[in-house]
């Protein structure tokens, strides 16, 4: 056992000491840092604070943070939900499995304009939990595609935590949205193929088509859901187009969602303050846990830890897909207790190097972690997805849990299929 | 005393909240200049190179400003995350010792960093340093905010500490799970 190992090892107890005790990650995080550069190195710990925290604190880019969340803050205030539940009705009536495709879909366009799934899991579950279950839906397929689409929220950009892990790996973020897309959407075909199997293999969780809708039902269904189609089309295609860059595409957003509230009439004082205050706060919290990893990255590098576990993994020569398979089931076991964002500032500042050796793309892996993340959201006892759904649903963790449990194996599938075709994540950010 | 501290909390918030606003009116000039400039260039085959200068730049210091006036505010909203899973499950007297603990531990580190915040800011002033975008920016100003900021921050910590000390309420040590 070499020194950067132990090392490492006392750092990563004092972390999970602190973060355990409850201090506030971003805290925890500059804490851990400041321990390591002052027991570990001879360098001045203070000056390196400062410097690293303003130059990460400052970013052009990073401005797209607060924009997307309060595009999404907006757009939850409004009747985006009431619009996506009634305009997908008439067209999912007539899928086996019917109208649980709404949950799917809605979580999955919602992602699109909303960077957050705990997000997503509000605006789509408000409308469609209640509204399914009057239906005589079962409820346990009801809370489980709710809970496993929701988190498409991380992945279908604009999403928060590929900000964050473009930000803290120095990866462009116009890219990592591309290369999320087709993941996006493979999981999506993945949640709507199991549905439509198990609704043929159990048709009686799925009650008959009460209502039967006309073309011009559907077409009128299709208005409805226009604003928010145009809204994605002009902020993600701005970005696709090369157009716009991120943050200018997010002001765009902000400026489209205001009229788009502005327009349905949901937006007042009230709304726009809440709103306005709502992002604020969010994205300080986001914004000073990066600040706390940027100088925990530098720390470490001063250590020299993540270079010295990175030469010890390597001389272990593990094939790649080993190493993949172990840093999938730590991440799980992280994710269990820490929320998602912080497992990937904590995973950018000692695994990195670590990927560079294995010969791992950076670009490929923000995907891989975003989606074992996801899975993360829906496993107890830390679960964003599932406290958001618990609040709307009154059932317990572990009961929503068990109803997510299919699409969780769905997104261990969807992981695996990136791994052995890596060309799903990289081929629309290459071909750009 | 109280009054004057939740004041302070909340207007920081407010300040922050105004550069978000700002950074999303800046940003948005520059989208529409760019538009207006694509318009023009289609009739009169002449661009004129609207530009509001440095915007990039700019908004990256409201960035920095909006994140940091809002620690505190954020702080009493208990919208800071923190890991509550191991706390739930310990009796009363030991969680009010680790809330008292992170306060007063979490306002260390705070107080720490705004120390060199504060003489990153000296220095910047001293040797005049400025930002290397079109308009150039003496860096002491946009740096001046993490200085007031982190402070501010060290001042609700030791204050929520106080409180949990007494076992009283306080909206930043409750246990409750950030939003993720």
């Amino acid at each position: 056992m070499d020194m950067s190992l132990v090392s490492g090892i006392v750092l990563l107890v004092f972390m999970f000491l602190l973060l355990g005790a409850g201090v506030w990650v971003a805290l925890a995080l500059l804490g851990v840092g400041l321990l390591g550069m002052v027991v570990f190195t001879d360098s001045p710990a203070g000056p390196l604070m400062a410097t690293a925290v303003w130059g990460s604190s400052n970013l052009w880019s990073l401005a797209s943070l607060p924009m997307f969340i309060w595009m999404g803050d907006i757009l939850f205030r409004s009747r985006l939900s009431d619009d996506m539940f009634e305009g997908l009705v008439p067209w999912m009536g007539r899928l086996p499995g019917r109208l649980l495709h709404v949950n799917i879909i809605g979580c999955g366009i919602f992602a699109a304009v909303s960077g957050s799934s705990a997000a997503t899991a509000a605006t789509i579950g408000k409308m469609s939990i209640p509204e399914l279950k009057r239906r005589g839906y079962s409820e346990r397929m009801v809370l489980g595609t709710l809970a496993g689409s929701a988190t498409l929220g991380l992945l279908i950009p604009p999403s928060i935590i590929l900000i964050v892990y473009g930000i803290a790996t120095d990866q462009s973020i116009a890219r990592l949205f591309m290369a999320g897309v087709l993941p996006g959407a493979l999981l999506v075909a993945l949640f709507m193929g199991y549905v439509m199997i198990r609704a043929k293999l159990r048709p009686h969780e799925i009650p008959e088509l009460t209502d039967t809708f006309t073309w011009t039902d559907r077409w009128n269904a299709l208005k409805r859901l226009g604003p928010v189609i145009c809204l994605i089309a002009g902020v993600i295609g701005s970005i696709y187009s090369g157009i716009a860059s991120p943050t200018d595409a997010a002001a765009v957003g902000v400026f489209l969602a205001l009229c788009l509230a502005k327009y349905t009439g949901d937006l007042n004082r009230e709304t726009f303050v809440d709103g306005l205050l709502s992002a604020t706060r969010t994205s300080c919290m986001i914004a000073f846990i990066l600040a706390g990893a940027a100088f925990l990255t530098m720390a470490m590098g001063f250590t020299g830890i993540p270079s010295g576990l990175a030469t010890w993994i390597g001389q272990m020569d593990l094939s790649p897909y080993a190493l993949l398979a172990a840093l999938t089931v730590f991440f799980i076991l992280m994710g269990c207790f820490l929320d998602g964002i912080s497992v990937v500032v904590l995973t950018t500042s000692v695994i990195q190097p670590m990927i560079l050796t294995a010969g791992i793309d950076p670009l490929w892996f923000g995907i891989f972690v975003v989606i074992v993340v996801e899975m993360a959201q829906i496993t107890p006892p830390v679960g964003f997805n599932l406290f958001v759904i618990q609040g709307l649903s009154n059932r317990d963790i572990l009961h929503i849990a068990r109803a997510a449990l299919p699409f969780f194996l769905l997104m261990i599938t969807a992981v695996a299929l990136i791994t052995i075709f890596p060309q799903i994540v990289t081929y629309l950010p290459n071909n750009m | 005393m109280r009054r004057l501290l939740d004041r302070v909390y909340w207007g920081s918030g407010m300040v922050a909240a105004g550069f978000l606003v700002a950074i999303f009116l800046v940003v948005l000039s520059q989208v529409s200049a760019n538009l207006l400039d694509f318009c023009i260039r289609q009739f009169t085959g002449k661009s004129l190179g609207l530009v509001v200068p440095s915007y990039a730049e700019i908004a990256g210091f409201f960035l920095a400003a909006a994140s940091f006036f809002a620690l505190p505010y954020t702080l009493r909203h208990g919208a800071h995350i923190r890991v509550t899973l191991v706390l739930m499950r310990l009796p009363r007297k030991a969680q009010t010792f680790l809330a008292v603990a992170a306060c007063f531990g979490a306002a260390c580190v705070s107080a720490f960093f705004s120390w060199y915040c504060w003489e990153l800011v000296m220095e910047s002033h001293e040797f005049g340093d400025l930002s290397s975008g079109l308009v150039p920016v003496p860096l002491w100003i946009p740096q001046l905010p993490l200085a007031i900021g982190s402070a501010l921050l060290a001042v609700s910590l030791l204050d929520s500490g106080f409180r949990a000390l007494s076992c009283r309420h306080d909206p930043a040590t409750k246990l409750m799970i950030g939003e993720g």
